[in-house]
């Protein structure tokens, strides 16, 4: 865990409104999963930092890339960057996903930018089947980069565009067995209905989840999940963190009622 | 640099607020604890609290505004679990405080004067978030003065109190906590404020009201310390919005004896330290002293 000015090395559009940003910063490890905060802006508005999942280091340990949709202030002003300018990173944060055992069907179900936390655990099991979900074709030319992998994909788009039409928990219908182990990230709605296609298939899930956060490091209790722990000893334990207890967790844990 | 709060020597008049520096150790990756005034650590009840449901905060202009629920594991785990850790570190710690009543207050209080690492108490009578909470004893001259009295007789321990600025004259609020046996007050605790999603059509943090923190509460802040000042007998501790050591020296010339640096350290979790190395930087080439340049715009 760092807390450092680096330099950006680039910071391109990939796809309309799609960023890849490049940063001159080599944590000594980084697991698949984990996030950083980022500091677009020295002044003191926007005032805080914002999360944005690690989507590769670069070949040669040159850096880090993180893959960023523009959606509001922060990301506007971060578009704007050119390479040579500097950035505060806090990271790596969080726990990342867990190994997914010997012999199992590994699963990635992504929904829009939800791809971004699982590029790096494709990279890293070279193994395994992606599932992908966007409004439109457009939505789909992020994945562009996943070709290179060695993973087979599928694509549902709602309006038909690519893929199959449709949700990309239909393809998760469609693909899940008890021997599966499926990793998802995408909007709570989607991570919802994953987590119950899992639960009936019997296969262990790991979601990641995204939150408002202001530190990024457990402290300033803003990121709170609710999980499903309800005994009376344990009331103070009902809240996770997505920053510092997650943003990975077992599907299982969570009260996706109040999510 | 050295001050003395309420019997408490510190390095420098720099510390962290509650409810923004955890308990402290999380911060040890990224800053010098040791380089601190003291470490104020989240607000501790009684009992263990849950905290609210999610969303709690939203960003807004220049702030933030949050309603955690005072979400905390309670006196007891923290002497039995964070504080033997806390020990190691050499910067005072200042255990925060509160309570749904005043018996709560009182025995949290006695809880922590007998264990060894709290270098004093700090009350917040002043959490804006829960219901039936310190908004009562924050906004009433005659609760603040029960609870504190309450604390008071519990502790041995130097005892800081937080005040709310949800009030219409502070300097009433000053005076019946110091009549009360109070030996220094820090303020301003967070200001309730609101933000409706106009997409959602509803607030955007899910207790509705939040407490607005950050550079944009940093005037109302610096002239409620300056009206603090007029009356107050103790040292005070000036709060809001603080990120930078200039920000600092605002308080301290309005009449502060020292700050708490609280949102900053969301931002940079090296932002205390920084600030008390600028006090430095800013004492040393105008040849003063923290002490000296307390109160330095009154006079």
């Amino acid at each position: 865990m760092q807390n450092s000015e680096v330099k950006i090395i680039h910071n391109k559009e990939v796809a309309p409104g799609y960023f890849l940003l490049g940063l001159s910063w080599t944590p000594k490890r980084v697991r698949p999963g984990q996030f950083v905060m980022l500091r677009v802006s020295d002044g003191l508005d926007p005032l805080l930092r914002r999360p944005f999942g690690i989507y590769r280091v670069m070949p040669g340990q040159r850096g880090v890339e993180l893959l960023y949709q523009v959606v509001g202030k922060g990301t506007r002003i971060l578009a704007a960057k050119r390479p040579g300018e500097s950035l505060g990173v806090l990271g790596p944060l969080g726990n990342g996903f867990p190994k997914p055992g010997k012999g199992k069907k590994i699963i990635m179900a992504a929904g829009g930018m939800g791809i971004v936390p699982l590029y790096p655990l494709i990279n890293e099991l070279k193994d395994g089947l992606l599932l992908f979900g966007a409004r439109g074709k457009a939505g789909t030319k992020v994945i562009k980069d996943f070709k290179k992998l060695k993973c087979r994909i599928r694509i549902a788009t709602e309006d038909g565009s690519a893929g199959q039409a449709g949700l990309v928990t239909d393809l998760l219908r469609e693909e899940v067995t008890p021997d599966a182990v499926v990793y998802a990230c995408g909007p709570p709605g989607m991570l919802k209905a994953v987590s119950v296609i899992a639960e009936q298939a019997d296969a262990p899930c790991w979601v990641s989840l995204e939150r408002s956060m202001a530190c990024g490091i457990g402290v300033c209790l803003g990121c709170a999940v609710k999980t499903r722990t309800h005994e009376e000893e344990a009331e103070n334990r009902l809240y996770k963190m997505v920053c510092s207890d997650g943003p990975v967790f077992s599907s299982g844990d969570m009260d996706w009622d109040a999510i | 640099m050295t001050v003395d709060i309420a019997g408490i020597r510190l390095k420098n008049p720099v510390m962290t607020a509650s409810g923004t520096f955890g308990y402290g150790l999380e911060f040890s990756p990224y800053t010098a604890l040791d380089k601190l005034g003291a470490i104020i650590v989240k607000g501790l009840s009684l009992r263990p609290r849950p905290g609210n449901p999610g969303p709690r905060i939203v960003e807004t202009p220049c702030g933030m505004l949050n309603a955690i629920g005072l979400q905390n594991a309670g006196v007891g785990t923290f002497i039995k679990e964070k504080l033997p850790l806390l020990r190691k570190i050499k910067t005072p710690v200042i255990a925060n405080i509160f309570g749904e009543n005043i018996a709560d207050y009182a025995e949290a209080a006695s809880m922590l004067d007998s264990v060894d690492g709290v270098a004093g108490l700090e009350v917040n009578i002043s959490c804006p978030n829960v219901k039936h909470g310190g908004i009562v004893f924050g906004t009433d001259p005659n609760e603040a003065h029960r609870v504190v009295s309450a604390v008071r007789a519990a502790t041995g321990l130097p005892v800081i109190t937080k005040l709310s600025p949800n009030v219409t004259d502070i300097r009433v609020m000053v005076r019946a906590v110091e009549e009360a046996g109070t030996d220094a007050v820090s303020l301003i605790n967070t200001i309730p404020g609101m933000v409706i999603d106009v997409e959602k059509r509803r607030p955007a943090i899910a207790n509705r009201i939040g407490g607005l923190s950050g550079p944009a509460i940093r005037p109302i802040a610096v002239r409620m310390v300056w009206e603090a000042a007029s009356v107050a007998n103790t040292p005070l501790i000036g709060i809001g919005g603080i990120t930078t050591a200039r920000d600092a020296l605002e308080f301290i010339m309005a009449g502060a004896a020292a700050v708490q640096v609280g949102t900053a350290n969301f931002l940079d979790p090296d932002a205390a330290v920084k600030v008390a190395e600028g006090i430095r930087d800013y004492a040393t080439k105008h040849k003063t002293s923290a002490a000296e340049l307390t109160g330095a715009a009154r006079r």
